[in-house]
């Protein structure tokens, strides 16, 4: 994880630290569906660019992102904190939008208010 | 003081992992399989009643089967160009296009295939084995667990890391420590077992067996269980051949590679395990022998409303037609993560909960190779390689065509942030990506790669998921409202059931809620 997080840095142009460690958690675990554009698919994936929600009230975007919602896979076993900080604060200001970062310490207070992952085993189904 | 079986079997749980706990479960003989093994039975009036099905998968195709057996007029809708839903197999010109918009068509040879969806059907998974029987699907043993096979952790620490190793040695070893620490213990009082002194020497003889340990010092050490680094066999040389030594307890540890023994763990893994011969599709070509012709194809579900007096389901087919058909009634197996994004008449609560589960990213790839190495080289006949290289996590052999020239294995079995990743990337890249990581298990890997298949099941098309992941919060509060039916409208799918994530949870899905329907009906 950590060398391709490093390789992937490399290849960015890089802007503030910050905002370049989220992008590249962006890239690394949204972009499947949300595309790097942050245009999404039209009719499965939401487009983050320009989106009022993802530039709304920040517990509810960490709530969407920690437990998920439909095709909108539970991020919480996967990602730390600063992870999900990372990749919300860069959602929010990337493509135009313009909303306030998110501090790992808010992430941690709305993951402690909700239910604990689901557990993973190694195979599963 | 007395004990129960239960807090027993917890504590050896505790003190001797979870193998042996296992392993004491099996002996005191307790067993659980799914709820339901029949469909059921719908007696009483259903002639005529009109049931729209929306999805062809094994939730819509039971529904279809068993109601209109007991004579309800039945129409199934369904979005694909076949039945089965997530219920498929790739084999040659099997296409499948993502919603990014990669076009695959799987080019494997004649009669090899993979099954990137559903694979294996636990014995306990007695629903599913009821259609496969009725249908005269053939099955085959899958084989789940493989002493044989390779543990390969590269994360870990310790001499062991970034090693392949033989399951069974690891397992041996895990088995034969942990033994020997409860054996010594026991023996010497130490662990206050609440048994006679004869169970007690019981359960050390036990420790002895399972742990192949030494009768007399208790010890752990290289058995013929854990293998030869020199084969036994005839005359002199190699006559007794020479015992393997055991891997040292702390570099087992650090390494990770523990972690490999849990798979038997989970109920649902648990010997034996079937598969249907050439492919798991034979199971949804069962239930289309017999519903095919109540399935129109091609069509895509995009809105219902419902009313006092019934339901209407307006569609669009592969041509751009617009339609509409009413009912009754409609049992929706719509995976969540789909019927979310449709236009869906239902109350306000109901649509909420529809809201509550997420649907996992999983991976999986198959890879064709012109020479089954695994077996000939490594003598590995089917089973599952764990690794922690992230992406991978599963790498698993074929449980067929055994000792033939070609096969195709599972080259990745992802879940999750890794799985998102990976599927990031193109067909080509994917496939690339996989064959370089099983190059660090198998020298034979890319010489032999031929060709790949990967599907990501979140960018599936009309699956938009593996399965559905329910919180604790959304399990208490989310699902019960989806259990029960909203009006006219019933849920049935993997998703409504505790066995998420099987076939055997869509099939039961579906007969608990045809049995509410039916009841509906009765009472009217
Ligand atoms: C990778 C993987 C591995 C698995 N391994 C196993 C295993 O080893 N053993 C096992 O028993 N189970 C396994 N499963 C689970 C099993 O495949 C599912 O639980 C089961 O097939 C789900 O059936 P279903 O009818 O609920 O849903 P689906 O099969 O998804 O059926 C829903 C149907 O609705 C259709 N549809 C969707 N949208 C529309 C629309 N708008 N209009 C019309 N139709 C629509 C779909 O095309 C589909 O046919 C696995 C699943 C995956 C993904
Ligand atoms: C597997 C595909 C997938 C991945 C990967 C994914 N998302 Fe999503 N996301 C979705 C879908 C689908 C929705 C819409 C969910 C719904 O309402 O049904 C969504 C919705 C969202 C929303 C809410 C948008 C709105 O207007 O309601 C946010 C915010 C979001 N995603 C952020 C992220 C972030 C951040 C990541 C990476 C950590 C991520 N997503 C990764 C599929 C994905």
């Amino acid at each position: 994880m950590r060398l391709l997080f490093a390789s992937l840095a490399l290849l960015t142009a890089a802007p503030a630290f910050g905002q370049d460690a989220g992008q590249t958690q962006f890239v690394t675990t949204c972009s499947a569906c949300h595309q790097v554009t942050g245009q999404g698919i039209k009719g499965a994936f939401p487009a983050l660019a320009g989106d009022p929600f993802v530039q709304g009230d920040a517990d509810a975007v960490i709530t969407t992102v920690l437990n998920g919602r439909g095709g909108m896979p539970s991020w919480k076993a996967d990602l730390t904190d600063d992870q999900i900080a990372a990749a919300i604060s860069y959602v929010r200001a990337a493509w135009g939008n313009t909303a306030p970062p998110v501090t790992a310490a808010q992430v941690a207070v709305v993951r402690a208010r909700s239910a604990q992952p689901v557990v993973r085993s190694m195979q599963a189904h | 003081m007395a004990v129960s079986r239960r807090t027993f079997i917890e504590q050896l749980a505790v003190v001797g992992g979870l193998s042996l706990a296992v392993a004491g479960m099996e002996a005191l003989g307790f067993g659980f399989a799914s709820a339901q093994a029949a469909p059921p039975p719908l007696t009483g009036k259903g002639k005529g009643v009109r049931v729209v099905i929306l999805g062809a998968g094994l939730a819509g195709m039971t529904a279809a089967y068993e109601l209109t057996k007991a004579g309800y007029d039945c129409q199934v809708i369904e979005a694909r160009s076949f039945a089965g839903g997530r219920c498929q197999t790739a084999r040659k010109g099997f296409s499948h296009t993502d919603l990014i918009g990669h076009t695959q068509v799987c080019d494997f040879d004649e009669g090899l295939y993979i099954n990137h969806g559903p694979w294996r059907i636990p014995y306990n998974h007695r629903s599913t084995l009821h259609y496969t029987k009725l249908f005269g699907v053939a099955l085959e043993p899958f084989v789940n667990d493989n002493d044989a096979a390779y543990v390969y952790f590269q994360n870990g620490g310790g001499p062991l890391a970034g090693k392949r190793l033989r399951k069974g040695q690891l397992a041996a070893d895990m088995r034969g420590y942990a033994a020997e620490l409860m054996a010594k213990a026991a023996g010497k009082g130490g662990l206050d077992l609440p048994l006679s002194p004869a169970d007690r020497d019981r359960f050390i003889g036990y420790l002895v067996s399972q742990g192949r340990l030494s009768p007399k010092s208790l010890a752990y050490g290289p058995t013929e269980g854990r293998g030869f680094d020199v084969y036994h066999g005839a005359g002199l040389d190699p006559g007794p051949g020479k015992l393997s030594a055991p891997f040292a307890l702390a570099d087992i540890l650090s390494s990770d590679t523990w972690r490999a023994l849990e798979p038997l763990g989970d109920h649902e893994q648990q010997l034996t395990m079937l598969q249907p011969v050439g492919g798991m599709d034979h199971l949804a070509k069962g239930f289309e022998r017999h519903v095919g012709k109540l399935i129109r194809y091609d069509t895509e579900v995009q809105k219902l409303t419902q009313g006092a007096a019934g339901v209407e389901v307006f569609f669009t087919d592969k041509a751009g037609k617009s339609g509409s058909i009413q009912a009754d009634y409609c049992i929706c197996t719509i995976p969540l993560s789909v019927l979310q994004g449709l236009d869906v008449a239902v109350s306000a609560p109901f649509k909420a909960a529809m809201a509550g589960p997420a649907y996992a990213p999983v991976n999986k790839i198959g890879l064709q190779m012109k020479r089954r190495f695994w077996e000939e080289d490594h003598a590995i006949y089917g089973g599952h390689i764990a690794t922690d290289i992230p992406g991978i996590d599963t790498i698993s052999l074929p449980s067929t065509g055994w000792q033939g020239q070609k096969g195709v294995l599972l080259g990745y079995y992802a879940f999750g942030a890794d799985a998102a990743r990976i599927s990031a990337k193109s067909p080509a890249d994917r496939a690339a990506f996989a064959v370089a990581a099983g190059q660090k298990i198998f020298p034979e890997y890319a010489e032999s790669f031929e060709s790949a298949f990967s599907v990501s099941w979140h960018l599936t098309r009309y699956s938009q998921g593996g399965w559905a992941e329910w919180s604790d919060d959304a399990r208490a509060s989310a699902y019960p409202v989806l259990c029960e039916p909203d009006g006219r409208l019933y849920l049935a799918g993997e998703h409504l059931s505790y066995l998420g994530g099987w076939q055997a949870g869509a099939i039961e899905s579906a007969w608990q809620q045809i049995a509410k329907l039916h009841a509906r009906v009765n009472a009217a």
